[in-house]
């Protein structure tokens, strides 16, 4: 009685379940011929349309049609739709087809258990395997289902978006149809003169920006941190309390007034600074001094993060390290460089980096503060501070150009993640878990 | 699939409902209350001598059986919206749910939800929004009334309602700016811009924050007046002609090289004007003369009280200002499940009672020439002093090209303004990135 390995596999690759019943295990059999069986129903309908949707995106568009004077709606493809559920069809099938080679490698095992001598599982038995050896597998299937449709699907709908024409005024849904366009979009984005000169103009501002923001408030929270833990700082809870209270008010408000603060002409930091004789700074309309602007802003509203996390660092840095400086006759200064500052990089080094990668993207300080503005006369749609994210905002929700800001989220992404990967990768504490020397 | 066969057959039936309706008597709701319909809307049919003999006359028209809506309407205007629809249910029996949506935000609203059967059934919108809407065969065109709504309407808002030659809107109110002065600062309001100037340089005191004039210089909107007075223009004569731009034609450069001798009297950068400042301190006296629209009215009657004038927007070059319109239309939804019931409401909400109702909750101008003439207009000095402005304003174009022109001459006024740029030169860059979007910068 060799080969009932093959056997059942092929017949469980000809019907799902025809296997497991040539096994002798009816029951779960019978479940996957039910499966294969709304499978069927389901694809017959629906399988062939999907595969003409992603690849046509829809043939006719809505029209109105006029009866008798009386116009009608005629409704037609809408792409953006099809779009969608095409995605969801082929997602099922993909599901589907693993289902469907679980389903032969089981009966394939199952086979060669009986080759071997051991006689197939009871129902009863399979269950408490699944429960007991399969159990975090069979938990996290809903859960990871969940996943593959609210989280996965919409990335995947709206990397797709990129390679399509679905932009303002030509090729919105569902009076006209949106097609494929391979790389277009993203020729245009880097290589048309009218979109490439304001996508480099602000992906290097978008640099600039997360690079001076995280290092100024890093390292100005690591200053009022050391400051308010020197010996002889007096009331240092009223202190932290002081600079956390700019973390603690909402954004949204605190920014929103700074824009009226700042407002070169009625704003009260001007007006004082008049009182003083001094002419005041043209704080947010002009582009160089826009940019200064949102830089300080951003240190006034992070700061405190970074000082409660060194704050946290400094506590754990052990005393006899300083003990031992001391008698080695370290300055003050010598035992910040050699002690303090490689232990506090050492635990925050991560850190630094989320935040690097969160300031690319940082799009309250941006759109609240200035909204993007001084507008600039030389670019597509964005103003002289506005970074990649809110510049894709204003693609999407005030033009309408997706697959613009969709090929854009894309490169956004790739920086991010690439960079974040490169530099996490690097750190000291990714590559020893141990202390520094 | 079944889904698309189940939509046909609902437009089948309620085509071949809607044909019937016309000679049946099946018994409904509806139809008992359309038997009192109002006499005003026969009568006026018959002027406007029946037109088309193949659409049904706009008095017979009834609600669908079992219908309700959902319309959207501004937050500023909701108590018009619940008033009109309280009126409208007792009259048709069709019971109507408000939700609050901007109107600027409606139509990429309506883009969104429209094919999927979410968005409301009556929308309101500004009408240069409607050519972005209509040409993506969101609406559906206003046949039934279209006689009747062109006859009682005025040219210009007729003009803001169709977009390729057909009707879609049910104009309700007009909008435009005008001067704005306190009386108490100005002895009578300017006649030119060279007054105007005149004027300032007697008041304007940058250190102590005081400005003869204020207004948004950044914004095209209230600066059409400098490219439109003396011969500029957006598309074409009739802004349709998405090709001829007319905004650095030696007219408008000759406009905004007025526009740049005001810098005088309001030294100030465009970027930080806006409109919560300007707002306080024309309440607070510290600018005499705001250029605005009839928003700010109700704010600035209580801050000022009988202080406050309103007079048409000074001459440019000895010519009569031209200013925007906005006309605000209600339009159809085209995936309403219940057409005839919405139309019946566009066209309700919108005829002259409504229109007099909104100008009393709201203080809107009216586009219907009868409210116009009606004494609560013409007995209200604001309001009939935006109308006198209104015969002197151009629609904004509302092919969907308008949607390109914002941002780049929004970005060439303060290029003139903050940073003395070359008219001429700024606008020509302006011109080119109009172009270029319109051109899909890439045949998008």
């Amino acid at each position: 009685m060799q080969r009932h390995k093959t056997r059942a596999g092929i017949l469980s690759a000809i019907f799902m379940g025809f296997g497991q019943i040539y096994n002798r295990q009816f029951i779960k059999g019978l479940m996957f011929i039910a499966v294969e069986a709304v499978a069927i129903i389901y694809f017959i309908s629906n399988l062939a349309r999907a595969f003409w949707g992603i690849t046509t995106l829809g043939e006719s568009p809505s029209r109105l049609e006029k009866v008798k004077g009386i116009a009608k709606m005629v409704p037609g493809d809408h792409s953006i739709v099809i779009l969608i559920e095409s995605l969801i069809t082929l997602l099922f099938f993909v599901l589907f087809l693993i289902v469907w080679y679980m389903n032969i490698r089981d009966a394939y095992k199952i086979g060669a258990e009986r080759e071997n001598g051991r006689p197939s599982h009871t129902f009863t038995q399979s269950l408490r395997y699944i429960l007991d050896y399969k159990f975090a597998q069979s938990f996290l299937l809903l859960p990871g289902l969940g996943i593959l449709f609210f989280t996965i699907m919409p990335i995947i709908f709206m990397i797709m978006l990129a390679f399509t024409n679905y932009a303002a005024p030509n090729h919105i849904p569902p009076a006209k149809l949106v097609d494929w366009v391979g790389f277009e979009t993203f020729r245009n984005l880097l290589v048309l003169k009218s979109w490439s000169h304001t996508f480099y103009g602000v992906l290097t501002w978008t640099i600039i920006w997360a690079v001076l923001s995280t290092v100024t408030t890093y390292f100005g929270g690591m200053l009022v941190a050391l400051l308010i833990n020197q010996k002889g700082i007096r009331f240092k809870g009223m202190w932290r309390m002081l600079l956390i209270i700019p973390y603690a008010i909402p954004q949204m408000i605190s920014l929103l007034l700074m824009r009226n603060l700042f407002n070169g002409q009625f704003g009260p930091i001007n007006q004082y600074l008049g009182f003083f004789g001094l002419d005041g700074l043209p704080w947010l309309t002009d582009p160089f001094w826009a940019k200064v602007t949102v830089i300080v802003v951003n240190m006034w509203v992070g700061i405190p993060v970074s000082m409660l996390l060194i704050m946290g660092v400094l506590t754990t840095i052990p005393r006899d390290m300083y003990e031992a400086a001391e008698v080695d006759g370290a300055t003050n200064y010598q035992k910040f460089r050699i002690v303090t500052l490689p232990m506090i990089l050492f635990s925050t080094a991560p850190t630094l980096i989320m935040q690097f990668a969160g300031n690319i993207n940082n799009f309250n300080a941006i759109f609240l503060l200035t909204g993007g503005n001084p507008v600039n006369g030389n670019y597509q749609y964005a103003g002289s501070t506005d970074l990649l994210v809110t510049w894709l905002y204003k693609l999407t929700l005030d033009q309408n150009k997706n697959n613009m800001a969709s090929a854009i989220g894309i490169i956004l992404f790739i920086i991010v993640a690439g960079f974040s990967l490169y530099n996490y990768r690097r750190t000291k504490s990714f590559q020893e878990e141990d202390m520094i020397q | 699939m079944d889904l698309k066969k189940l939509m046909v057959i609902t437009a089948a039936c309620s085509m071949a409902i809607s044909i019937s309706a016309c000679g049946s008597n099946n018994n409904t709701g509806g139809n008992a209350a359309a038997t009192n319909a109002p006499a005003e809307s026969a009568t006026a049919t018959d002027n406007a001598g029946a037109g088309s003999d193949n659409a049904p006359a706009a008095g017979e028209i009834v609600p669908e059986e079992g219908a309700s809506l959902v319309i959207w309407e501004s937050k500023e205007e909701r108590q018009f919206a619940e008033e009109i629809s309280k009126q409208f249910t007792a009259k048709y029996n069709v019971p109507v749910k408000i939700e609050e949506v901007a109107p600027p935000d409606q139509v990429g609203k309506l883009t969104q939800d429209g094919p999927s059967g979410l968005a409301a059934d009556v929308i309101v919108i500004p009408h240069d929004n409607l050519g972005k809407a209509a040409s993506a065969s969101l609406l559906l065109p206003n046949d039934i009334f279209a006689e009747q709504t062109k006859a009682e309407n005025t040219e210009a808002s007729i003009v803001g309602s169709s977009y390729d030659g057909e009707l879609y809107g049910y104009p309700r109110a007009a909008e435009t700016y005008a001067l704005f002065y306190n009386k108490s600062l100005v002895k009578e309001a300017p006649k030119s811009f060279d007054d105007v100037i005149a004027f300032s340089k007697t008041f304007t005191d940058k250190a102590k924050n005081r400005y003869g004039i204020m207004w948004e210089v950044g914004n095209m909107y209230f600066n059409y007046p400098f490219i439109a007075t003396t011969g500029g223009y957006l598309f074409g004569k009739d802004g349709t002609d998405k090709d001829d731009i007319g905004l650095n034609n030696e007219g408008a450069i000759k406009g905004l090289t007025e526009f740049a001798k005001l810098k005088e009297v309001l030294p100030i950068k465009s970027g930080d004007i806006n409109p919560d400042i300007k707002r306080s301190l024309f309440n607070s006296g510290d600018v005499a003369m705001d250029i605005t629209g009839p928003w700010e009215l109700a704010g600035y009657k209580e801050a000022l009280g009988d202080k406050l004038g309103i007079a048409p927007v000074p001459t440019i070059d000895g010519k009569t200002a031209i200013t925007f319109s906005g006309i605000k239309i209600f339009t159809v939804n085209a995936y309403t499940q219940y057409p005839n019931a919405a139309k019946l409401y566009a066209h309700f909400a919108s005829g002259k009672d409504s229109q007099l109702t909104l100008n009393k909750l709201i203080g809107s101008v009216p586009t219907n020439n009868e409210a116009l003439k009606d004494p609560q207009i013409t007995g209200d000095p604001f309001v009939s002093a935006f109308a006198e402005q209104a015969k002197n304003s151009q629609p904004m174009p509302s092919i969907p090209e308008m949607g390109n022109v914002w941002s780049p001459v929004n970005a060439a006024l303060p290029a003139i303004w903050d940073n003395n740029a070359d008219p001429k030169a700024a606008m020509d860059k302006a011109v080119e990135q109009i172009k270029d979007l319109n051109n899909g910068a890439s045949a998008q």
